[in-house]
């Protein structure tokens, strides 16, 4: 009797694959073309890739051990349907989801799992988290076929954030068996993954080709049967070829915005990709403590100056939002999200009159000589006009402005070591939205990190020892209530001193042809929608 | 001939020596790769270990004399990019550029011939001026913003062309006249020049006494010496074709070497920008050898100088 309706089960399993398939199949038609600005090193390995590219052109293959949250952005389910933090905070343990493949047929498993990040980390690796992740990782153990075990040197309790595409790229999985079979080139000629498309063809310099899985996937079967990712490196003729239909979607900058929606093109905003911020260097040290800057009233006064708004309507054509603290988001995990919101309304409205009375107050009525470096990093253009009109808010105040622009490739070099050429100096830079602010902050603030805006070393004031200790204290604090009271203070005790400060929360810009394409939602945080193109519905059917 | 042929090559060699120092040093002048694929929370640690990863640690010096002696051996590095050699990524996007060069060569012929003769003939006429106009507006019009307004014009508005890359015969269209309209008024402006020179020379003052047609004289006689200096500039822009190419083949998204010069730049790829330059160069000392070898065949005077 068992055996029976064993059998009547796997039947009805069966006959259910095959309608799937059958009617997957039927629905799944059509191209959708894709033409974006970069295809980065347009490597379909990903140890090979270290840029944010990973997110347009390798997600859509490749599965990532922890996923979205589709509707709030950050991180959520993903190959890894649950994940917790052992109890002694020093080892992550994942549990993998039941019943997906590859695309050659074999089962995805821990192994996989283990495999994939040990190869991250391997020294093969170009990964820019791998040198990271080498450093976070003592070892991983597979419990079983669908739970793995990772245990870190320390606790690391944003670990698994940093193993979402909301975050790192370096949670990508990876084939054990059949990289194994054929061999790390053989991987990167015939690529296979696990995710919602598969690959086809990629011609280098030019486009990636991917053809739809026909199976139930948990982050969707696409809607179309093919896909193609061009890489068009000029805006214009991205707008060009979504308006005459050779593309439906394009990436562009807010400067195409009127001009995509003059050509009857849907535009769509994905909120908190980023934060534009201005930062100064080195006031640390006893030599800058005779710079106006190195007085908190002159550095409050600054953003005062700037009309937030002014700039988002005239400069980001209305597609960008008044910023939150440092590196926090909506979707920001560990803070109290409405408690910034209403601080930042009030700390980063536009108050010349204020601005006026603490300069005088600081003993600089008629203003004082200020050097400030624009630099605009990948993907944010639009960085270096608004630079431009924030030092020209600032010369309303009456503060001289020396403006020099830099590439960012010669900037990048300035920021290194002891900073010597940007001591004293303010300079654009940007934060990209991540869920977990903590890693942004250690970067920003930490005395060892790469910008240390608070102290370095023997350098290292009241301020930025008590920021190091807070900081140790959030990410090794496992009660969420008691981090989130941690992170809060963190954010305060920066945000109150104006060294590193949000001018607005930029957005990813698409130009979308509603004929080609039918309406959907971008996760927000996430610019790139690698992970998002199987959920695009066709032009006939219903909005996702 | 052969002790100028001789020397040209070796002056070539001195030249791609010099190339391959100078892009290798000025290269490493603007940045380093690592600080452009790092996240901006890495640490020096991590950056250091990239550097590694990359082959970029250890002296300048040292660098530079590994990298000559595999140059000798033609192994100009991988490409940090793209993880693979610089040269076999150089040569995967050499033949994209390659195929709108003859179309661009012989647009360029087409109109500039004529318009040029046409000029020369008719010097001060209405159909000199027109040309002249031409010519002024071929080389002032950035090719970027004629790219963009072709496309505009004849993709979004018309519907007859694509709009961009790589595909059948239509898709050569626009780049090919984006490309082409520079050329088309330099060779007319010269051809012109050169006709009016030619024109008023002794030689061709005889040929009409003889009473020769006036179609012998300006094809057979005049043309044949006006298009001596065109040579040798042909020689020049055809080099400056193939690797000058970045900004057609960004607007028209045609996966060809100046496109591909470009990112080695933007990203700091230092191998693939040093092979994409040393190949380059390669190709230019080529060009202007056989343009010279050429050129030492049409001019006698040439050959009797060396």
């Amino acid at each position: 009797m068992r055996h029976r309706g064993l059998l009547k089960g796997c039947l009805f399993s069966l006959l259910l694959a095959l309608a799937w398939t059958a009617v997957a199949a039927e629905k799944q038609q059509g191209t959708l073309i894709v033409a974006i600005d970069t295809l980065g090193a347009q490597s379909m390995d990903p140890i090979q890739e270290t840029r944010s590219a990973h997110a347009h052109y390798q997600a859509p293959m490749y599965d990532a051990i922890v996923g979205f949250n589709f509707e709030k952005g950050g991180a959520g389910p993903g190959v890894a349907e649950r994940w917790e933090l052992a109890k002694d905070g020093l080892s992550w343990i994942f549990h993998i989801r039941k019943g997906m493949k590859w695309h050659n047929g074999d089962p995805v498993t821990a192994h996989d799992v283990k495999f994939s990040l040990e190869r991250t980390m391997s020294k093969e690796s170009i990964a820019s988290r791998g040198p990271g992740l080498r450093r976070d990782v003592k070892s991983i153990d597979v419990i079983d076929d669908y739970t793995v075990q990772v245990h870190t040197n320390g606790v690391q309790v944003h670990f698994a954030e940093g193993l979402s595409r909301a975050t790192y790229q370096e949670g990508q999985l990876m084939p054990k068996k059949y990289i194994e079979t054929v061999g790390a080139e053989g991987f990167r000629k015939k690529p296979i993954g696990s995710g919602p498309w598969k690959f086809v063809k990629s011609v280098p310099g030019d486009r990636i080709e991917y053809e739809a899985i026909d199976y139930p996937h948990y982050r969707g079967t696409p809607h179309f049967k093919r896909m193609i990712l061009l890489l068009v490196p000029e805006e214009s003729t991205r707008v060009a070829m979504v308006s005459t239909g050779e593309a439906a979607i394009a990436s562009i900058s807010p400067e195409a915005i009127r001009e995509s929606k003059a050509a009857g093109l849907r535009v769509v905003s994905v909120p908190g990709t980023m934060q534009a911020i201005y930062q100064m260097y080195g006031l640390y040290l006893p030599e800058s403590q005779k710079n106006p800057l190195a007085d908190k009233r002159v550095r409050e006064a600054l953003s005062l100056a700037i009309d937030r708004k002014q700039i988002i309507e005239h400069v980001m054509y209305g597609e960008a939002k008044m910023p939150m603290p440092f590196a926090t988001f909506d979707y920001s995990v560990d803070d109290d999200t409405e408690r910034w919101q209403n601080w930042s309304r009030e700390a980063f409205r536009y108050d010349p009159k204020r601005a006026k009375q603490l300069l005088a107050e600081a003993g600089y009525p008629n203003g004082f000589e200020l050097k400030f470096a624009s630099t605009a990093l990948a993907g944010t253009p639009f960085m270096v006009p608004i630079g431009l009109a924030v030092a020209d808010f600032w010369r309303r105040l009456g503060v001289k402005v020396k403006y020099t622009n830099y590439e960012y490739g010669s900037f990048a070099p300035m920021l290194r070591g002891e900073q010597k050429q940007l001591v004293g100096v303010v300079s654009m830079y940007r934060t990209a939205g991540r869920p977990a602010a903590a890693a942004r902050f250690y970067g920003a603030f930490h005395s060892k990190g790469a910008h240390h805006l608070l102290g370095r070393g023997k350098d290292c004031p009241k301020l930025c020892k008590t920021f190091d200790e807070l900081h140790k204290a959030v990410t090794v604090e496992q009660d969420p209530v008691k981090r989130t009271e941690k992170t809060n203070r963190m954010i305060e005790l920066v945000s109150n001193e104006w060294f590193a400060v949000p001018i607005l929360e930029g957005m990813g810009y698409w130009a979308v042809n509603p004929r080609k394409v039918g309406a959907f939602k971008a996760i927000p945080g996430r610019h790139e929608f690698g992970d998002l193109f199987q959920r695009m519905p066709r032009p006939e059917q219903k909005p996702w | 001939m052969r002790r100028y042929i001789l020397r040209r090559f070796l002056q070539g060699l001195v030249l791609l020596v010099l190339v391959a120092t100078i892009v290798f040093f000025l290269g490493r002048l603007t940045g380093n790769p690592a600080d452009l694929m790092l996240p901006e929370d890495a640490l020096e640690e991590d950056r250091v270990a990239l550097i590694e990863t990359l082959g970029l640690d250890g002296p300048l010096h040292k660098q530079f004399g590994i990298f000559l002696a595999n140059a000798l051996r033609g192994d100009l590095g991988d490409s940090i990019r793209h993880r693979e050699p610089a040269v076999d990524v150089f040569f995967s996007r050499l033949p994209n550029t390659l195929k709108i060069v003859p179309g661009t060569m012989a647009l360029a012929l087409i109109l500039a011939i004529p318009l040029g003769i046409l000029s020369a003939l008719y010097r001060g006429r209405m159909i000199d001026r027109v040309s002249g106009a031409i010519g002024v507006l071929g080389i002032a019009t950035p090719n970027f913003w004629l790219g963009i307004l072709l496309i505009y014009v004849f993709s979004v508005q018309l519907g007859w062309l694509p709009s961009a890359r790589m595909g059948g015969p239509q898709h050569y269209i626009l780049p090919t006249i984006t490309l082409g309209t520079f050329l088309v008024a330099g060779f007319m402006r010269l051809i012109r020049s050169s006709m009016l020179e030619v024109l008023d020379s002794e030689f061709v003052k005889l040929a009409r006494i003889k009473g020769l047609s006036e179609t012998i004289v300006v094809w057979k006689h005049c043309l044949r010496n006006a298009l001596i200096p065109v040579l040798s500039l042909w020689g020049v822009l055809m080099g400056g074709l193939v690797t000058g190419a970045i900004v057609t083949e960004t607007v028209f998204a045609w996966p060809g070497i100046g496109r591909l010069t470009y990112e080695a730049v933007i990203f700091r790829d230092y191998p693939l920008l040093q092979a994409v330059i040393i190949m380059d160069a390669v190709l230019i000392v080529i060009i202007n050898l056989v343009v010279d070898i050429l050129y030492a065949y049409v001019d006698p005077r040439i050959r009797l100088a060396e």
